[in-house]
């Protein structure tokens, strides 16, 4: 290769190398703020992350495969998948190839590195040598075709996103479509640039099959620059809407990638980890389609990806609706593919909001609570152990005093294992703080953690039984009780059966199991209760279970939600249940089971009652 | 006269039109589905506000329409719109052609292990009214204890004005009703503590007020307003209701012997299928639509249907009764309209 000009400039690298100046300051300077909104304590775990092998070798790994490949999208969707990697991994190849072939075959870059890379095959001839290019040539003409074909499926994609699996799509902004739109001009734009100095510079079966076929065209030089020109132009006009379209998400991913793997979360609800995930979003709209409130076409605008928009506008009536609006299910952040927290921005958008007076309850004596539930305990430093047995602590919560045959069930089942249990709150207690937590009152529900951690240290327990996910998992995240085992009913009931504690006799009932929000991707939790249906009767899925389970329409999360409002969303829920025509439904939350028990037409239980019905003791 | 008169139900509704018929001078068919006349009143005890027993009411009715002709444990198979009248098949293989059906296919009670949280179903102490008035009148009902009572609780308005209960309508009778059996277990065990949670009390009817203002000064039934929120019960099965007193602003907890449940009226599965068979419409609130809400509330939409009672939403026994007469009156001009 040989540079054709002695000055290696043309005015039309301009467009491009202004947008990307723009850019790399723009994303620059938005790193730094990010990084500095970050609470003291956030910011030097980044730094320890970002040093320690482990995390990052994790970085990395997560950056390939997400940003480049978006392994999550394959998954969901073979077609969609394709579609965004072949753009994102071809293009990140063109770029490496690019570069690797300007290192090869220039010397003395100096400014020119800002732009030959990507308009190599402007400046340069082939030479006698130039064969041993022929495998660049060929990687970039294929690489090309890779990304074309991408463009070619993200048009018919715009038309038809069923194809893709996806019901409905985002309706992109002016910005999101003038930057949709280059982005699309930017590979044909290249590939007719490249086609026009094919025969100086030459290309491979693309490229040069091109020039050969419309050979009286783009043999004619004069046509050569206004080509190279649109296509710097294209990638311009992309580079300086960036910032300000969705496709900010490019950058801020492979920040937000190392920030999650640092293990840090949302505290500020505008800034730092939540300004990062904001911008993070690719507005794909998976979240559209998952959200149970989209039964109502009236909800669609009230999604998780509306949401970061009307946070990156400062459309403050908007993000107080979206925000107070949502069921708090989780399903958004479980399909997203970039990682957005659409419950926790959302509970943060809520604890920012002034309130005039609150509840008070630091003037509860969480030592007379605990009288009622300390009978493991004569004395305060005397734990009555009769035996070694286990001491459990029934919390049954108050969306189970609400539902009392879980409560009348799970005690049934204690006593016919054995158990030595005791009540923390048969004759009334304290609220476990997770719906103050989910209506963004922190401090309310941090004074309840802390009363409560104060009655169960006091108890003499060492495990503390749940049978409300609700509950459940505040316990998990937000409560700090060393020496106690929190466990939810339906773990602690697998336990039981599988140590042979109750034996279970199968029928042939045909179960269908509901994930409770809280519970599956809250907390985890699919496999315990399906083993213990599984070991009283037949175990039928829903048709869309576990991490897609859909919200009953009973949750505490939302804050404005009518309750005509959810009869959709819990019909919905219902008619997704009873696919497999199951006979019973069985759940694992007080809240789903009353919500479901209004509407269903057949009965919904809770495991409790099921496995209470099926079982006997077993030997000691 | 020889117009058949069919009347789908015999309850209190079904044969105080028959016994006007009758007086008229047609021989209508009464068509009941249970083994015998009354419907829910014959379960009754005794009726407010003077206490008449409801036996008298339905042993009165009874005589009165015995002329009719009477098909009991009998249900309507289907329903064929012929030109202008109805074919109507019984259960009993009996098909009987119309031109004029009167609905009087009253209500349904609530069923109160739809709220879980009061515990019926669940709990030993915790009954319903209809429970209660069967233990006034035979004395058996286990969960009742029949001696030593020293608080008994009354639940107003279960599965009534309760959006969540799928049941937006007020049941009309059950705030005089649980005045009634507060007072009537007041006079049981003078020494016990009565309390009637309540949301509103509408004492709209003629001396409803009386009895309610006599409940309070002559009996000292305490009456709490405010919702209860939950009930459990105690290790000596006791069961304890958690309610907020409004007026003072305070959460109330009381350990009671017995907690009966209010359960309002709902509309009748029965009437929706007699509504589905003869494509009659049924209104918002799942009771049958009439034509119209004010001047025509025992007219259906159609022809030659007619509604009397509880079918068309709760109502009292007076009010049951005054519009039985008033379909006797307009089936039989409806006939000489016809001639």
């Amino acid at each position: 290769m040989r540079e054709r000009f002695l000055t290696g400039y043309n005015d039309f690298v301009l467009p491009f190398v202004c947008g990307m100046l723009f850019v790399l300051i723009y994303c620059l300077v938005g790193m730094i703020r990010i990084i500095m909104q970050l609470p003291a304590q956030d910011r030097k775990r980044f730094f320890i992350s970002l040093v320690t092998p482990k995390t990052m070798a994790k970085n990395i790994k997560d950056i390939f495969l997400k940003c480049l490949i978006h392994v999550d999208l394959w998954k969901r969707n073979k077609l969609l998948g394709y579609m965004h990697s072949s753009i994102a991994f071809g293009w990140f190849m063109l770029i490496l190839v690019g570069h690797i072939e300007v290192l090869l075959y220039t010397s003395n870059l100096g400014a020119k590195a800002l732009y030959y890379p990507i308009f190599f095959r402007y400046f340069v001839a082939e030479t006698e040598s130039t064969m041993k290019g022929s495998l660049i040539f060929f990687l970039m003409d294929f690489f090309l075709l890779i990304v074309l074909s991408g463009i070619a499926l993200a048009m018919i994609k715009r038309i038809r996103s069923r194809i893709f699996g996806m019901r409905r799509t985002t309706n992109p902004s002016f910005l999101d479509l003038v930057g949709l739109y280059s982005l699309w001009a930017i590979f044909p734009l290249r590939l007719l640039a490249e086609s026009f100095t094919a025969d100086i510079s030459g290309g491979s079966f693309l490229t040069k099959s091109l020039n050969y076929v419309f050979t009286e065209f783009l043999s004619n030089h004069a046509n050569m620059l206004p080509a190279w020109w649109a296509y710097s132009c294209a990638l311009g006009v992309f580079f300086f809407v960036l910032p300000f379209s969705r496709y900010m998400h490019i950058p801020t991913e492979i920040l937000l990638i190392p920030l999650r793997n640092a293990g840090i979360r949302i505290v500020n609800a505008r800034k730092g980890l939540a300004k990062a995930q904001v911008y993070s979003c690719p507005g794909c709209g998976l979240c559209i389609d998952a959200c149970p409130m989209g039964v109502l076409k009236g909800n669609i605008k009230d999604t998780t990806v509306y949401l970061n928009r009307q946070i990156r506008r400062n459309n403050e009536a908007r993000i107080e609706e979206i925000s107070d609006k949502c069921l708090l299910c989780g399903k958004c952040t479980a399909v997203c593919p970039v990682g957005v927290e659409g419950d926790r921005l959302r509970i943060a958008q809520r604890s920012v909001r002034k309130y005039n007076f609150g509840p008070d309850y630091s003037n509860i004596d969480s030592l007379k609570e605990a009288e009622n539930c300390n009978k493991f305990v004569i004395n305060s430093n005397n734990i009555v152990s009769s035996s070694d047995n286990e001491k459990v602590l029934y919390f049954a919560g108050c969306m189970t005093a609400l539902t009392p045959v879980i409560r009348e069930k799970t005690v049934s089942i204690l006593e016919k294992a054995g158990i030595e249990y005791e009540f923390m709150d048969k004759d009334g207690g304290l609220c476990c703080g997770r719906p103050m937590l989910m209506a963004g009152r922190l401090e309310q529900a941090a004074q309840l953690v802390e009363k409560n951690t104060e009655i169960i240290m006091n108890s003499g327990a060492d495990t503390l039984l749940l049978s409300c996910p609700i509950c459940y998992r505040i316990f998990r995240e937000n409560y700090s009780l060393p020496g106690i085992e929190v466990i939810h009913h339906t773990e602690y009931f697998e336990r039981l059966v599988f140590s042979g504690r109750i034996r279970v006799s199968k029928g042939n009932t045909k179960y269908v199991f509901h994930d409770p929000c809280e519970l599956g991707r809250g907390c985890g939790v699919y496999e315990q209760p399906r083993n213990v249906i599984s070991a009283a009767g037949e175990l039928v899925e829903a048709a869309r279970n576990r991490k897609e389970s859909i919200c009953c329409g009973g949750s505490l999360g939302s804050l404005t939600l009518g309750f005509d409002k959810r009869k959709a969303m819990t019909e919905n829920a219902l008619a997704n249940l009873t696919a497999a025509s199951p006979d019973r439904i069985v759940t694992a939350c007080p809240l789903c089971m009353s919500t479901f028990g209004r509407y269903s037409d057949r009965p919904v239980e809770d495991i409790a009652q099921v496995l209470d019905r099926c079982s006997v003791p077993g030997r000691l | 006269m020889k117009e058949n008169i069919v009347i789908i139900g015999g309850g209190i509704a079904g044969m105080e039109a028959a016994s006007r018929l009758l007086d008229l001078g047609y021989k209508p068919i009464i068509i009941e589905k249970s083994g015998r006349l009354g419907g829910h009143v014959a379960e009754w005890n005794r009726l407010f506000p003077d206490m008449t027993p409801a036996s008298d009411v339905v042993n009165a009715l009874t005589a009165r329409s015995s002329e009719a002709n009477i098909f009991l444990n009998t249900e309507i198979s289907f329903v064929n719109k012929l030109k202008d009248s109805y074919n109507i098949m019984l259960s009993n293989g009996i098909s009987i052609i119309t031109k004029i059906i009167l609905v009087t296919t009253g209500f349904s009670l609530f069923d109160a292990a739809k709220k879980e949280e009061y515990g019926y179903g669940i709990y030993d102490q915790v009954i319903t009214n209809k429970d209660l008035e069967h233990w006034f009148n035979t004395g058996d009902d286990a969960r009742v204890s029949n001696c030593g009572m020293n608080a008994v609780g009354f639940v107003h308005c279960v599965g009534s004005r309760d959006e969540k209960a799928r049941n937006s309508q007020c049941s009309k009778v059950c705030c005089i009703t649980a005045v009634k059996q507060a007072i009537e277990l007041k006079q049981k065990f003078p020494d016990a503590m009565v309390y009637c949670f309540y949301m509103d009390l509408r004492m709209f009817g003629k001396k409803y007020e009386d009895f309610y203002i006599s409940a309070q000064r002559d009996y000292g039934v305490r009456f709490i307003r405010g919702r209860v929120s939950e009930v459990s019960e105690n290790i000596d099965g006791r069961v304890i209701v958690k309610a907020e007193d409004t007026l003072s602003g305070k959460p109330v907890k009381v350990t009671l012997d017995l907690l009966v449940l209010m359960a309002g009226m709902v509309c009748n599965p029965d009437s929706t299928r007699v509504a589905n068979m003869a494509s009659l419409p049924v209104d918002s609130d799942g009771f049958l639509k009439s034509r119209d809400n004010i001047a025509d509330i025992i007219d259906s939409p159609k022809d030659g249907v007619f509604y009397a009672g509880a079918c068309t939403g709760p109502k009292t026994v007076p009010e049951t009764l005054a519009e039985a007469r008033a379909a006797a009156l307009r089936i039989h001009l409806y006939i000489k309209g016809m001639e």
